[in-house]
């Protein structure tokens, strides 16, 4: 097909093109540009226009279809938000957007994960989009013999110089493509980026974004006819189940063997220290894993500090040379001196667990790979093009042959945003021992046991205040494992090639080196600050010889969650030490307006009485409940957020309930209030959950949680009374984001609230009674 | 060979009487709407309803669902017709309580809550105008555990509850 180049100049730096006339239908399409380079050993295919992967396309009959690699994991954003967004920035209504592809690698431009959907991706589509609405003005202004520049666009239809035409009618017989520029490589991490600087409608010229539009891919959900990750059944289809070591570092010595009468049609795996069974039924799976387990031989392995040791194991015992320190970037001043003259100081050492992202629905994957060397896996991933990247290094062939397709899934907090959850790659590895599809979903305790978690981390703090009862000068050094192990398990098991550890050096893994001051510092008005990341090995990795140990994966507000928690409840430690209430006396060390607003916001509406901690009425012992409440404050992608709880405390049993927690937020401008709100609300809950019993229990060589009981989460009779406050501001120009940064909130509100009732704060999570009690009785 | 009556409709199960019901349902009869959460009767995220009645299909054998009736999300707007008297509902036509999960913006990723619209079905066929403390006790102590969400949706739930109840009562009446 011979191109005809419609414009000799660039539309900012995006080219247009008419492929040709068509009898019927016709689009724009709109095509990552060859500037961009897909990665090295990627299928230019991926890239081909003639599969259709175009980011944005505009069709004859008025619609638009958006293509993205994100996956939605129930935040909505890519039903709702991205729409909104990307029909802001054509001139088109929200309805207009009628379809989304989203996270198939053969079908989607960009790569990349699905995190920071406000932050960063959306810019990629707004931009495409931006592109977009100017390609189709110059088409516009060709047709109607119009200047560009006098004519505007109002509900897909440009008007001027007294004519108009719809963007359907423009496109329609045409055959147009766009090319706009792009840089990175999309089986990075981080996927494309869309360059260039397209004119983008200011904010105050909005009429989409700001309404509260319904999720378009609830109904079909709701009403059963989505197709999830579960449910994808496959011609030939064979189910497995996986026989995972007993610990973290445990090889295979023999596996065990099947009855062949009672199991006729199962099929044993075994690849280097990886076991599997495939069996035509899943029942009969099950229940062959288990028979195969029972008399399967492997060697012993300690080589993990054990849950009750953890925390002394990160003060004391680990090693923190080999990795560098990282200096938090608000770091200023003299802390040592006003250390040295302060007139009273808070130092304290607060714990933070290992925590699971803990699915509902267990990691699932279905493979097939072919006889032909091609491999297709189906399943619900936070990051496609990176799992696709994976699977091509572990099978050692080109990236050519493997394609990700991706439904809806459970969802997956962060784990899966380096490409896999765990089941992915076992998947493959079983498909291509039996030369068959093959579905793999793990069972309840694989899922708690031989997923990644989220890091623990052990933080020091001190706060100096002076004569006059203000902070002088704070200190925080935080301790642990750097996160973000995206090697996949099923490779490691077998002993086949994966990308590197996290904290390795010269290996191009996402988290390289140390451990970094995520929680940004928000107490602009203390003269001295320093803070610090101090990294250590995931715990187990290197003493185990299947290099697992214990795998640590980012989780909803990754690291950052860590370091709030220690210097929000130290903030409270230290307005009782200074005699001021918790709130005022964060707004006495705050000068940044935004946060002043939602501070005095919260403030109003919660009520709150301004009095020091703890309260009138605490007490740390007896068995009558003392209530108490708590504040914290935190920033996040842009957003400035502040939380309040109201707890009760029975100090005799230690039981903590959670009776109210209301949360502030300024995201800047508000795309969805309705979706927004609901993602604030069960974040928090997820928060409270945190708060009160999440823990990764495990002995010398193995996680030991197993189940809903050994790894509780909140239920619903234990839900406080949640009120979610949006305080916009659209004048800020930005996207702030919602679905993650409210699951970090509750948990330092409600420490500092068992604080105020009880006079005594809890340095540790998870509050569980048995905990709260020991603690009020030390 | 097991008969039993899904979604309203008469089938036979070929698969072993001892196998759980879950399988069954999801890979012969491909009935898909129930999920596999922990196989161990301790999430609800395989919720069916057996005679009415919420019962785990993850641990639930299927010779005892052998000449009863099952109901999963997906034949919820029939068994809320012919409860109402109606023809079987045309395309598109919802349950109630599946109305109200659509209005309220209930679920996050969802995977939760095909045994939430179940849960709360038999609620609200019990109990049409509960109290928020007979919600919370139907979502959390009724059955053999808790329905847990791990996205944290339980106020959303709630919210679609209430809702339900409201629908309910209204079309209810008006039949």
């Amino acid at each position: 097909m011979s191109e005809m180049k419609l414009h000799a100049t660039s539309i900012f730096g995006a080219e247009l093109s008419r492929r040709g006339f068509l009898a019927a239908g016709g689009a724009l399409l709109v095509y990552a540009g060859l500037g961009s380079r897909p990665a090295q050993g990627a299928a230019p295919a991926a890239l081909d226009p003639t599969r259709g992967n175009s980011w944005i396309e505009i069709r004859a009959d008025n619609t638009v279809q958006f293509r993205t690699g994100k996956c939605d994991f129930g935040q909505s954003s890519i039903y709702t938000a991205y729409p909104q967004i990307i029909a802001e920035e054509l001139g088109v209504p929200f309805e207009a957007v009628t379809s989304v592809i989203s996270g198939d690698t053969d079908r989607t431009p960009d790569g990349g994960g699905t995190f920071g959907l406000l932050r960063t991706n959306v810019q990629n589509l707004r931009k495409a989009a931006a592109y977009t609405r100017e390609a189709l003005l110059a088409v516009a202004a060709e047709r109607l013999g119009v200047p560009k520049n006098q004519l505007t666009v109002q509900a897909g239809v440009v008007s001027g110089g007294g004519r108009s035409i719809s963007y359907g009618e423009l496109v329609k017989g045409q055959d147009l493509k766009l090319v706009i520029p792009t840089r990175g490589d999309m089986m990075d991490f981080a996927g494309l980026v869309v360059d260039g600087n397209p004119p983008l409608r200011p904010a105050s010229s909005y009429t989409v974004v700001g309404k509260p539009h319904k999720n378009p891919s609830l109904a079909p959900k709701v009403s059963g006819k989505t197709v999830w990750a579960c449910d994808v059944k496959l011609p030939g289809m064979l189910h497995g189940r996986v026989i995972h070591p007993p610990t973290l570092g445990s090889t295979l010595v023999r596996a065990g063997t099947l009855d062949s009468k009672q199991y006729p049609n199962v099929r044993v795996v075994v690849k280097g220290s990886f076991l599997g069974v495939v069996a035509p039924d899943e029942w009969q799976a099950i229940q062959a894993a288990q028979e195969l387990a029972a008399t399967t031989q492997w060697t012993a392995w300690k080589g993990l500090p054990g849950s009750e040791q953890l925390h002394e194991h990160l003060r004391h015992h680990a090693d923190y040379t080999a990795l560098p320190a990282v200096k938090g970037g608000a770091s200023k001043g003299d802390v040592a001196a006003a250390v040295a003259g302060a007139a009273k100081l808070h130092s304290a050492s607060y714990d933070f667990p290992y925590l699971k992202h803990a699915p509902i629905g267990p990691a699932i994957a279905t493979a097939d790979v072919r006889p032909d060397g091609s491999v297709t896996v189906h399943t619900n991933s936070q990051n496609p093009q990176f799992l696709r990247k994976g699977i091509a290094i572990m099978l050692a062939v080109s990236a050519d042959q493997v394609v990700i397709r991706s439904y809806p899934g459970s969802g997956h907090y962060g784990r899966s945003n380096g490409g896999n959850a765990g089941a992915e790659d076992q998947a493959v590895l079983l498909s291509q021992a039996v030369g068959r599809p093959v579905r793999l979903q793990w069972m309840r305790a694989e899922d708690l046991q031989w997923s990644t978690q989220s890091s623990a981390m052990v933080s020091d703090i001190r706060i100096a205040l002076d004569a006059n009862g203000r902070i002088s000068g704070y200190q925080g050094d935080h301790y642990g494992p750097p996160m973000q192990d995206d090697r996949l398990v099923g490779a490691l098991l077998a002993g086949l090639p994966t990308i590197g550890a996290p904290g390795a050096p010269n290996e191009k893994v996402p988290q390289q080196g140390g451990l970094f001051v995520a929680d940004r510092w928000i107490y602009d008005a203390v003269p001295n600050v320093a803070e610090a990341g101090h990294a250590t090995w995931q715990i187990g990795e290197h003493e185990s010889p299947l290099r697992v140990g214990l795998r640590d994966h980012s989780m909803r507000t990754p690291i950052q969650f860590q370091q709030n928690f220690p210097r929000e409840l130290a903030i409270s430690e230290a307005a009782a030490l200074a005699g001021a209430d918790a709130l005022q006396f964060r707004l006495d060390h705050l000068k940044e307006p935004r946060f002043r607003d939602i501070l005095a916001r919260l403030r109003a509406e919660t009520g709150w009485e301004t009095r020091p901690s703890p309260a009138p009425h605490a007490a740390a012992s007896g068995d009558r409940a003392v209530r108490g409440r708590g504040v914290s404050t935190l920033f996040r992608d842009n957003g400035y957020w502040a939380c309040a709880a109201e707890v009760a405390v029975t100090p005799a049993s230690g039981m903590v309930t959670v009776e109210r927690v209301t949360i502030v937020v300024d995201p800047g401008i508000v795309v969805n209030p309705l979706q927004l709100k609901r993602q604030v609300e069960a974040g928090c809950l997820m928060g409270v959950s945190i708060a009160l019993h999440e823990a990764v229990s495990f002995d010398e060589g193995a996680v030991t949680i197993a189940d809903w009981a050994s790894y509780p989460i909140l239920t619903m009779a234990e839900m406080p009374e949640v009120k979610v406050v949006i305080a916009p501001r659209p004048e800020a120009g930005i996207y702030g984001q919602g679905s993650e940064t409210s699951n970090a909130l509750a948990a330092s509100a409600i420490a500092g609230a068992v604080f105020d009732a009880t006079g005594k704060a809890p340095r540790q999570l998870p509050l569980r009674a048995d905990v709260v009690r020991r603690m009020l009785s030390a | 060979m097991l008969r039993m009556t899904v979604n309203g409709q008469r089938r036979s199960v070929n698969s072993a009487p001892e196998t759980p019901l879950l399988y069954v349902l999801r890979n012969e009869l491909n009935v898909l709407t129930p999920k596999f959460g922990c196989g161990l009767a301790q999430c609800g995220a395989c919720s069916v309803l057996l005679d009415g009645a919420e019962v785990r299909a993850c641990v639930t054998p299927v010779a005892a669902a052998a000449g009863k009736e099952v109901t999963t999300v997906d034949g919820l707007p029939a068994r809320w017709a012919k409860q109402q008297g109606h023809a079987p509902p045309a395309a598109g036509r919802l349950h109630p309580v599946q109305e109200a999960w659509i209005e309220q913006q209930v679920p996050q990723c969802g995977y939760c809550q095909f045994g939430m619209m179940i849960k709360a079905t038999e609620l609200l066929e019990h109990t049409p105008q509960p109290t928020d403390a007979e919600i919370k006790a139907a979502f959390t102590t009724s059955g053999p555990s808790a329905h847990l969400c791990r996205c944290g949706s339980y106020a959303a739930i709630l919210d679609g509850v209430r809702h339900a109840a409201t629908l309910m009562a209204k079309k209810g009446g008006a039949s």
